[in-house]
């Protein structure tokens, strides 16, 4: 006999099915609640219970492995009267306080509640045993007289985020849910991701912001806006209103789990400071000039679209007239949609004709685009998130806080490890939180990364365990690269880095005997004036042990903001158009003169088309930020980027913007940045349009609108396009090209456009989008997309093995500066905090901090004292003290996620990589001194 | 013939706890003997024996062995159970404070047999002076190569045996209650399967037995299977699920009677002869109105039913739940069975681990009724209510992942159900009581 059967329907049961499984691949519905697929099973509240023919016992279906000859039945009269019993069982100790009104929807709970038709009995509980809320989370809303001890919250923090704050505490009835020892959620070390509440069927966990709300009108599936994770998240909505973002189970990246911000960082989409009319200031309407205005001149002045933008074409048009294309820049943004960075780099190249065109991905990897073009010709992520963490058989972390900057990326990590228990190398210069994980932890300084992997290079050349066969097809330059390893024996390089050489055998041992290894590496690595070195050091490592083009293994950025891969892709780089095709390539050029052809051409003489753009890369964002200041830029068009707060060496930055001579800013807030802005155009944020994001692994997928735009304000591609038209209109010329146009009625006429132009996206569309998610290279539209690159080989050809040698920082602690700065950023904030400041998720962050050792603050004697002041060669930053052994004697860590004196980047050296002009963000000197109270 | 103790046997013996004592009088010749065989030949002769656990489900302990997968690489795991929890227990303490060896030499046999390459002896805290002899006799055992590497000369037979003291739960004493515990985790029992002898302890194949068991594993070997199946209780004929109750037992007997104790018998021996041969009868001339045949979970047996014999099948064919730990508990006739009923429901509820619904629930719920009852707050249909309960969380076979609800349910079913007529009557005039009390109160 080889089948089973349920409620008189045949099923073949599979190995290692459960009875509910099959059940539910047959569509037919068994009750659950302590059940739920993402968790592992527990059999405990007994609601699935079903009867087998000829066995004594019912059995749990959930837990209850199918097997060929059983006769099974799910819903008989006995089974109903135990359901029922169930049910009423759990609602002795049930008590809802009513609050969330009557719309409120319906949980798990009360939906069984209510098919079973089932009442209170005798004996049952009158009154709330426990304090309503029973948590001080600001986030997350906790009600123990709602919980049916069905342990999936446990099991959610457990297994999903990987945090076990949760716990049963004492027997029988007075068992409860605890977080910890019986503490706070938050001294229990919750990271606030939400997943107990998302997985929770009663409410007793509940997301707080959507208490009340009521039931949402619609449901848009849509991608977060924070990080490159690119989870998948559905917008609930009522009213024009976020009232709850949830996981969305159907998204490839995520399902149901989100981390902090992506779940509980929406609210600033509402907050009350969005623009809602464009703005310019009072001296543009009387004519009067920038720098004869007085104060109240300088004021803003609400005014209609037209007014905005003819001003802003006027002056755009004037200078391009008076000082040619090369004195205009423009800045697109890593938090829009690809369609609108590829439109802001078509503005620059085709209608005001200059190169320059750059974003934020200057300032986080730039480096890591550089470096891996040079090892491989391509600069993305080689291997899927989901790939490292169900392949790789260990982990190679380096310069990434990933629990914090990609966190459910992290969770997946730590499950990697505590499922499949692979070994975790972690090389930090703080015991960041993943370092828990780790089997060992390697704590070098920064600045010297290149001396540390050149030495385990140095320990696994030695010991013969390079991969000669790889190293042999696939590489090339080996001999100068191993030659040049002799420079780095394990007691010099223990010196440099400060890492013990017996941890450095270990960790070289470990990456060499487990294969493949997946090396991972965010800004740690690319900040610095060696960012190119030191990713190269890291192509290095992954070529000598052969671990590229295999699952499991590969070279892995993990890109910062929600879009910086696609804003790179869509060639929002002075250096490449769309699909990184070089400025430098006359062929490439001529492709572009073609497609965004402008009547009349600019030399009239010339038989082809032309843009008159230059074969050469134009100006990077900190370049243009410099040249702004000195006058060679005389305006700027910057969409959603806070240069005033992201910028390295603030104080100049801030000088530079406020000498520049016209400044278009397009942004959701005011931001630091806007107090230098001439013009101030109201964009939209990610919930009021549509559009594609591109996620750290080129994961491309679709953003859907949710809400209607805030006031006046209007989608971003829809703003550019309009100025476009507008400065075109002015300078007389019209689109002749096929691709030359402005007349946009969609993003995804934008994306076709795109992808007509870029290879790597040329199979996808936007109706592709609607049911599948694509990894690019995408060449055609048959193609399913290409999750793993260099299987069958480097773009380049070989790879190539590039010597590289340890080189100091710009910067290094000395007599007057004694501390070594390193900066990043929290978990509760996103990039300059302008978005987590304007939201509930700023409560569990609300000050700005720095990590001080204990040795340090007794060196320094700050005896007690709160704040802090630092200061630098460049300027001076105040903040709040966190005294911990996260950072190593000598080196104090601070973000950059408050405004004004709190800003790290006061601090912050602007030395650039010479290849990449990456700023060396994480290496700057700096001393300490207490401030009093008072202040 | 009779019947000469066999695990009590040198209990008396001065220093018995000692080694050379301990093998003066014949100790670990068993355990020479099982190294002669091959561990298969070992868990054949326990199959053969007819051995039945002796922890309270009395299942066979050969089979069980032989659930473990063949040719497993290891490690595997041997389990002690000394958490001896269930109500009127005390037999494993008594073999592990007065002969600690026997316990030890049965668990070396049986480790043996199963390939175990660690034993953890998982004993209730309560256990002071257990834990100390144990230990005392593990140090001995380790300086004489009768553990760790190649014992006894042996090569590659390898033991290492820990004692692991427990927190004070009842439920620890469920065997995957008890290997979550050992992990460092909360007993919450697992589901099965896997069962602990495929998957167990830290993943790997684990047998769990009772000490008691273990203790009986040594005699097998020194005595033969054949003499283990001359004493006790053939299968009955008529019963296809028996497979007989062979072998000495420890009969725990306490309550009512005049001389309390453990008494080593033959399964089989009848409650009435028990307690009145060996215990001496009722304390002060009374009679009994009902035992509990072996632990609390089993259930009760009220005064009509003493010439049951107490081995594995007996207590079933008079409504109870089976053997149990053949820890025999009287009641006389002078005690109310509202309060034995009450404290029975009272400890379930405490020490339900709080896992699954009905357990949690219906511990509590059933502890709330009979308090109230007791209280004068009682109605008449409370009584179906709790058999209601009882059946819903215990009665009903599969309602939860232990036996614990079981144990839970078995007494109220039995007490309700034999004494139905002292419930009720007992409601009806405290409840009329308690009511005139009130209206008193309220006119006052
Ligand atoms: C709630 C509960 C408590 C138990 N407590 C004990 C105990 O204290 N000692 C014991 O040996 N077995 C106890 N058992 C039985 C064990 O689960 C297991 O069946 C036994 O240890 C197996 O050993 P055996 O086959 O040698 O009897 C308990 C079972 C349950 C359901
Ligand atoms: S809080 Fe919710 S998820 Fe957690 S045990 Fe209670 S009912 Fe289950
Ligand atoms: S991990 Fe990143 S993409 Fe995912 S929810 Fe968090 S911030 Fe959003
Ligand atoms: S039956 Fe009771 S004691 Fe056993 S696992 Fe379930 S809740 Fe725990
Ligand atoms: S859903 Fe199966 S026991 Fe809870």
């Amino acid at each position: 006999m080889t089948h089973a059967s349920i409620n008189g329907r045949m099923i073949q049961p599979k190995p290692g099915q459960t009875i509910l499984q099959a059940a539910q691949e047959l569509g037919i519905t068994i009750p659950t609640l302590c059940y739920h697929p993402d968790l592992s099973p527990v059999g405990s509240c007994r609601l699935c219970l079903v009867e087998i023919e000829g066995w004594r016992q019912k059995v749990a279906a959930c837990v209850t492995p199918i097997r060929p000859g059983m006769v099974i039945y799910t819903e008989t009269p006995g089974l109903v009267e135990v359901r029922r019993f169930i049910l009423s069982l759990l609602l002795r100790h049930y008590y809802d306080a009513g609050y969330g009104g009557r719309e409120r929807p319906e949980t798990e709970f009360e939906h069984w509640v209510r098919v079973y038709q089932v009442e209170r009995r005798r004996d049952s509980q009158a009154q709330p045993r426990f304090a309503i809320p029973s948590d001080p989370h600001p986030l997350v809303w906790v009600d123990w007289n709602k919980c049916i001890l069905c342990t999936r919250c446990v099991r959610a923090c457990a297994e999903i985020q990987g945090r076990f704050v949760w716990g049963v505490a004492d027997r029988g009835e007075r068992a409860h849910i605890v977080a910890g020892l019986g503490s706070s959620m938050l001294e229990a070390r919750c990271e606030s991701c939400g997943a107990c509440a998302a997985y929770c069927p009663t409410g007793a966990l509940d997301d707080k912001m959507a208490l009340g709300w009521g039931r949402p009108d619609k449901i848009v599936r849509s991608v977060c806006s924070y990080c490159g994770v690119g989870c998948g998240i559905r917008l609930q909505v009522k009213n024009n209103r976020i009232i709850r973002v949830s996981g969305d189970e159907q998204a490839p990246v995520n399902g149901l789990h989100l981390c902090v911000k992506g779940r509980y960082g929406f609210d600033y989409v509402h907050h009350p400071e969005r623009l809602r009319r464009p703005r310019v200031r009072r001296y543009l309407l009387s004519g009067r000039s920038k720098s004869e205005a007085t104060a109240a001149e300088r004021e803003w002045v609400e005014v209609d679209w037209d007014t905005a933008l003819d001003l802003a074409a006027e002056k755009l048009t004037q200078i391009w007239r008076e000082s040619g294309s090369d004195a205009l820049g423009v800045l697109a943004s890593a938090k829009c949609t690809n369609e609108e960075n590829y439109l802001m780099q078509k503005f620059a190249r085709q209608v005001l004709g200059t190169q320059n065109v750059d974003h934020c991905a200057r300032l986080c990897h730039s480096s890591t685009v550089a470096a891996l073009s040079l090892a491989f010709g391509s600069g993305a992520m080689s291997n899927t998130m989901h790939d490292v963490a169900e392949h790789a058989q260990a982990l190679f972390i380096i310069g990434s806080n990933v629990t914090e900057q990609h966190p459910v990326f992290g969770s997946m990590l730590r499950q990697a490890v505590l499922r499949r228990r692979i070994p975790l190398v972690v090389a930090d210069p703080r015991r960041i939180d993943i370092t828990e994980f780790a089997t060992l932890h390697l704590q070098h300084l920064p600045g010297t990364d290149i001396a540390l992997l050149n030495g385990l290079m140095h320990i696994i050349l030695k010991n013969g365990w390079h991969d000669t066969r790889f190293i042999a097809e696939r590489c090339e330059n080996f001999e100068a690269f191993a030659a040049s390893l002799e420079a780095y024996p394990p007691e010099k390089v223990a010196e440099i880095t400060h890492v013990p050489v017996a941890a450095l055998q270990r960790a070289a041992e470990i990456l060499a005997r487990h294969k493949p290894v997946a090396a991972i590496w965010a800004m740690g690595i690319t900040q610095h004036t060696t960012g190119v070195m030191n990713v190269l050091a890291l192509a290095n490592l992954q070529m000598l042990l052969g671990n590229l083009g295999v699952p499991g293994g590969g070279v892995n950025p993990l890109r910062g903001q929600n879009n910086v891969q696609g804003a790179c892709d869509m060639g929002a780089l002075p250096n490449v158009f769309p699909g990184y095709q070089p400025v430098s390539d006359a062929q490439i050029v001529r492709k572009f003169d073609a497609a965004w052809a402008l009547q009349p051409t600019l030399r009239s003489s010339d038989v082809s088309p032309t843009l008159g753009l230059a074969g050469k890369p134009g100006l990077t964002v900190t370049e243009m930020v410099h040249q702004f200041g000195t006058g060679q830029i005389r305006a700027l068009y910057v969409l959603g980027e806070d240069l005033a707060l992201t910028e390295p060496d603030l104080p100049h930055t801030r000088q530079s913007l406020a000498q520049g001579e016209f400044l278009i800013l397009q942004e959701i807030f005011p931001s630091e940045t806007s107090v230098f802005a001439d013009i101030l155009l109201p964009g939209v944020s990610f919930a009021e349009k549509s559009g594609t994001f591109t996620n750290t692994e080129r994961r491309v997928q679709l953003v859907r609108a949710a809400l209607e735009p805030m006031g006046d304000a209007r989608p971003d591609w829809h703003i550019i396009a309009d100025l476009a038209r507008r400065v075109l209109a002015r300078q007389g010329r019209y689109p002749a090209g096929p691709w030359a146009g402005w007349q946009y009625t969609s993003p995804s006429a934008i994306f076709e456009e795109m992808a007509a132009l870029t290879p790597l996206y040329a199979g996808i569309s936007h109706a592709r989008l609607e049911h599948e998610t694509l990894h690019w290279p995408v060449p055609d539209k048959n193609h399913p997309g290409t999750p793993i690159l260099f299987v069958h080989g480097f773009p380049r050809g070989r790879g190539r093995f590039h010597v590289v040698e340890h080189l100091p920082p710009a910067e290094w602690p000395d007599a007057e500066y004694p501390l070594l700065l390193t900066t990043g950023r929290v978990l509760y904030h996103w990039h300059g905090g302008e978005l987590t400041r304007r939201s509930m998720v700023m409560q569990l962050c609300p000050r700005p901090v720095v990590e001080i050792h204990p040795d340090d603050a007794a060196r320094f004697g700050l005896n007690g004292t709160r704040q802090v002041r630092l200061r630098s060669r460049r300027g001076e930053m105040l903040a709040y003290v966190q005294i911990t052994t996260r950072v190593a004697p000598g080196v104090v860590f601070g973000n950059f996620h408050f405004p004004g004196p709190n800003n790290v980047n006061n601090l912050t050296n602007a030395a650039l990589d010479p290849v990449s002009k990456i700023p060396e963000f994480k290496v700057a000197a700096v001393r300490l001194e207490p401030v009093p109270e008072a202040c | 013939m009779a019947f000469e103790p066999v695990l009590l046997r040198h209990l008396q013996i001065p220093g018995i706890q000692h080694l050379d004592t301990y093998q003066a009088h014949g100790g670990y010749q068993a355990l020479k003997r099982a190294l002669e065989l091959t561990p298969e030949q070992v868990v054949q002769l326990v199959k053969d024996s007819g051995l039945r656990g002796r922890g309270g489900a009395g299942f066979p302990t050969g089979v069980k062995w032989g659930f473990i997968p063949k040719d497993h690489p290891g490690p595997i795991y041997l389990c002690v159970n000394a958490d001896e929890s269930e109500p009127g227990t005390f037999n494993n303490r008594i073999l592990m404070e007065g002969d600690p060896h026997q316990v030890l030499e049965g668990t070396i046999i049986s480790a043996y047999a199963i390939r175990a390459s660690v034993a953890y002896i998982y004993i209730r805290y309560e256990y002071g002076r257990a834990y100390r002899i144990l230990q005392r006799a593990i140090e001995e055992l380790y300086k004489h190569g009768l553990l760790g590497r190649n014992i006894l000369g042996k090569a590659g037979f390898n033991l290492d045996i820990y004692i692991h003291r427990g927190a004070g739960a009842y439920i620890c004493g469920e065997e995957t209650g008890l290997i979550e515990s050992l992990e460092g985790k909360r007993a919450w029992p697992r589901i099965k399967p896997p069962f602990p002898a495929v998957q167990g302890l830290f993943q790997k194949p684990t047998i769990v037995n009772n000490v008691e068991t273990l203790a009986c594993v040594k005699h097998i070997l020194e005595r033969g299977p054949q003499w283990f199946r001359s004493i006790g209780v053939p299968p009955d004929p008529n019963n296809p699920r028996d497979i007989g109750s062979f072998g000495p037992k420890l009969y725990c007997l306490s309550g009512h009677v005049n001389r309390p104790g453990c008494y080593e018998l033959p399964l089989g021996i009848t409650a009435r002869e028990l307690i009145e041969k060996y215990g001496g009868g009722v304390w002060n001339g009374r009679r009994v109105k009902a035992i509990i045949p072996g632990g609390l979970s089993m259930g009760f047996m009220s005064d009509q039913e003493l010439d049951t014999p107490l081995d594995f099948n007996g207590p079933l064919k008079v409504g109870c739940l089976g053997l149990g730990t053949a820890a025999v508990i009287v009641i006389d006739d002078r005690t109310s069975m509202i309060d034995v009923l009450y404290n029975s429901c009272r400890f379930f509820a405490h020490e339900s681990c709080g896992q699954c619904t009905p357990c949690r629930e219906g511990t509590a719920w059933m502890t709330k009724i009979l308090a109230r009852i007791r209280r004068g707050e009682g109605y008449l249909d409370d009584l179906d209510l709790l058999l209601e309960i009882a059946n819903g969380i215990g009665i009903m076979p599969g309602t939860t992942i232990c036996g614990l609800a079981d144990g839970a349910a078995w007494p109220v079913k039995t007490a309700i159900t034999k004494f139905r007529a002292e419930f009720e009557d007992y409601i009806r005039n405290s409840r009329s009581r308690s009511v005139t009390l009130r209206e008193t109160t309220k006119t006052l």
